[in-house]
């Protein structure tokens, strides 16, 4: 099980080159300026952009190819986002969001419980993102990318906009979920410190804008 | 001396005018409405048909605006091509186009010698001038503008990422639609539908001039009132008292939403 990237993201004003292979079980940092192109390297994974040429790999199925014209949509590539902010469902409580595209089973499930538990979200499950701290926000769009059952884990900025002892929260809680998950973990972050103490191999994007510049790492 | 920053002196006097030459129609209307007559003038056969009328038609054409005008804002939301802004104008363009050369425009796409109407009635024998379908295309011509406007500002409101991660969690791209973006627009969903039902309703011009005024089939009540009028009849102050009244509920059902609406598309 891996991650495969070896494409390029043009558009009027940048491009991206990204050519990285990354093994399941490990967590690859992407850091980076802001406007450098993380999130569009995040995008792709995901499926919300295609590349402009180039291909992508997923568990050695190919999940984008400029070139046989193959893109999977999001919902069938078994990725699981957490965005920038939590990117949870504004209209849905902490629980419809747990389970949104999952059905009712998943409710009544041992690892719901679970993982209700270990991001301390029993009494909130009833509450609206708006009615969260960004700590909260965060452990609920953690617990719902832990429950779906995904192969490649993308996290954009998760600890960004957080006090200290959130963030520190977090990122413990993310250390010690991060040992148990068996796919590949993108771990999208403009702090470096979060990068060393998270990630097993870390990619720069450096994109001046205007030209191309080439950002490499290849581990297996 | 007050002690306060001065403000151009007397600029607030000349908004007195304007407030008043709004304001004093209104209070007229309800103080010239003859209440001893008021149940029969809004009851009797003539006013009953067009009220029912109007009901219909306008419920109609905002169902129609929901149907076919949600899509049509997804697309202007989401779309980008080379002549965009001209889709745009045009689709707009009824809201300040006057109604009565909305209503001429009809009649030379859909009457019978019209530009469509003719193969409608050459091939089909459709007639659809002077029809109570008619009235419900001339509601909607100049109503649904209002709908579209709102809802493509909803949905360009609406924030990618967020219907990004839906999909990633697995929902299609129908369901996302479904239950995120249409969710998430509600608010304007519902000042839009509204605004384009009130709209639908005061319809006066580009019915006339499309469907015509025949009572019991294409009358609706601003046309009765007029008609009232002109024939000196006291039901025309009372149509008009039940009119302001059906605003005067819209505007307070919106509480002043849809201005926000136009401006950022929903909440």
């Amino acid at each position: 099980m891996s991650l495969t990237m070896r494409c390029r993201f043009v558009r009027e004003t940048f491009s991206i080159d990204v050519d990285v292979s990354v093994r399941s079980g490990c967590v690859l940092g992407i850091g980076g300026e802001n406007g450098s192109g993380k999130t569009t390297t995040l995008d792709m994974i995901a499926g919300l952009l295609p590349c402009t040429s180039g291909s992508i790999l997923i568990d050695d199925s190919v999940v984008d190819d400029s070139e046989t014209g193959r893109f999977v949509q999001p919902e069938h590539r078994g990725v699981a986002t957490v965005f920038q902010g939590g990117g949870l469902l504004p209209h849905l409580s902490v629980v419809g969001n747990l389970t949104f595209g999952r059905g009712r089973a998943l409710r009544a499930s041992p690892r719901f419980d679970e993982i209700v538990d270990a991001f301390d979200l029993r009494g909130l499950l009833r509450r609206r993102p708006n009615e969260l701290s960004g700590g909260q926000r965060q452990r609920a769009s953690l617990a719902r990318a832990f429950l779906s059952p995904s192969r490649v884990l993308l996290l954009d900025e998760p600890t960004t906009f957080l006090d200290t002892d959130s963030r520190n929260a977090i990122r413990r809680l993310m250390k010690d979920w991060f040992v148990a998950y068996e796919g590949t973990v993108v771990l999208v972050s403009h702090d470096t410190s979060e990068i060393d103490e998270l990630a097993d191999v870390a990619l720069r994007v450096d994109v001046t804008r205007g030209a191309t510049t080439e950002a490499n790492l290849v581990r297996d | 001396m007050t002690r306060r920053l001065a403000s151009p002196r007397g600029l607030s006097v000349l908004g007195i005018p304007a407030a008043a030459l709004v304001i004093i129609p209104v209070v007229a209307v309800v103080w010239r409405t003859p209440w001893s007559t008021f149940w029969d003038s809004v009851s009797n056969d003539v006013s009953r048909t067009a009220l029912a009328l109007s009901l219909r038609t306008s419920l109609i054409a905002t169902l129609l605006a929901l149907v076919f005008g949600t899509p049509l804002a997804w697309m202007l939301a989401h779309s980008r091509f080379r002549g965009l802004a001209v889709v745009r104008s045009l689709l707009v363009l009824p809201m300040v186009l006057p109604p009565v050369v909305g209503g001429v425009a009809l009649l030379y796409a859909f009457g019978r010698r019209g530009l469509v109407g003719g193969v409608l009635d050459d091939w089909f024998g459709v007639r659809l001038a002077f029809t109570e379908t008619a009235a419900v295309m001339a509601q909607f011509f100049v109503a649904a503008p209002f709908f579209i406007v709102v809802m493509e500002a909803a949905f360009a409101q609406v924030d990618p990422r967020v219907v990004g991660s839906a999909r990633t969690f697995g929902a299609g791209p129908w369901r996302t639609f479904l239950t995120v973006t249409i969710p998430l627009v509600r608010p304007s969903l519902v000042a839009g539908l509204v605004l384009t039902w009130a709209r639908a309703l005061g319809e006066f011009g580009a019915t006339i001039t499309f469907a015509g005024n025949t009572p019991g089939r294409t009358q609706t009540i601003p046309l009765a009132v007029y008609s009232a009028l002109e024939s000196g009849d006291d039901s025309a102050l009372a149509l008009s008292l039940l009119m302001v009244t059906v605003s005067v509920v819209v505007l307070v059902a919106l509480r002043g939403r849809w201005v926000g609406a136009l401006r950022r598309g929903g909440e």
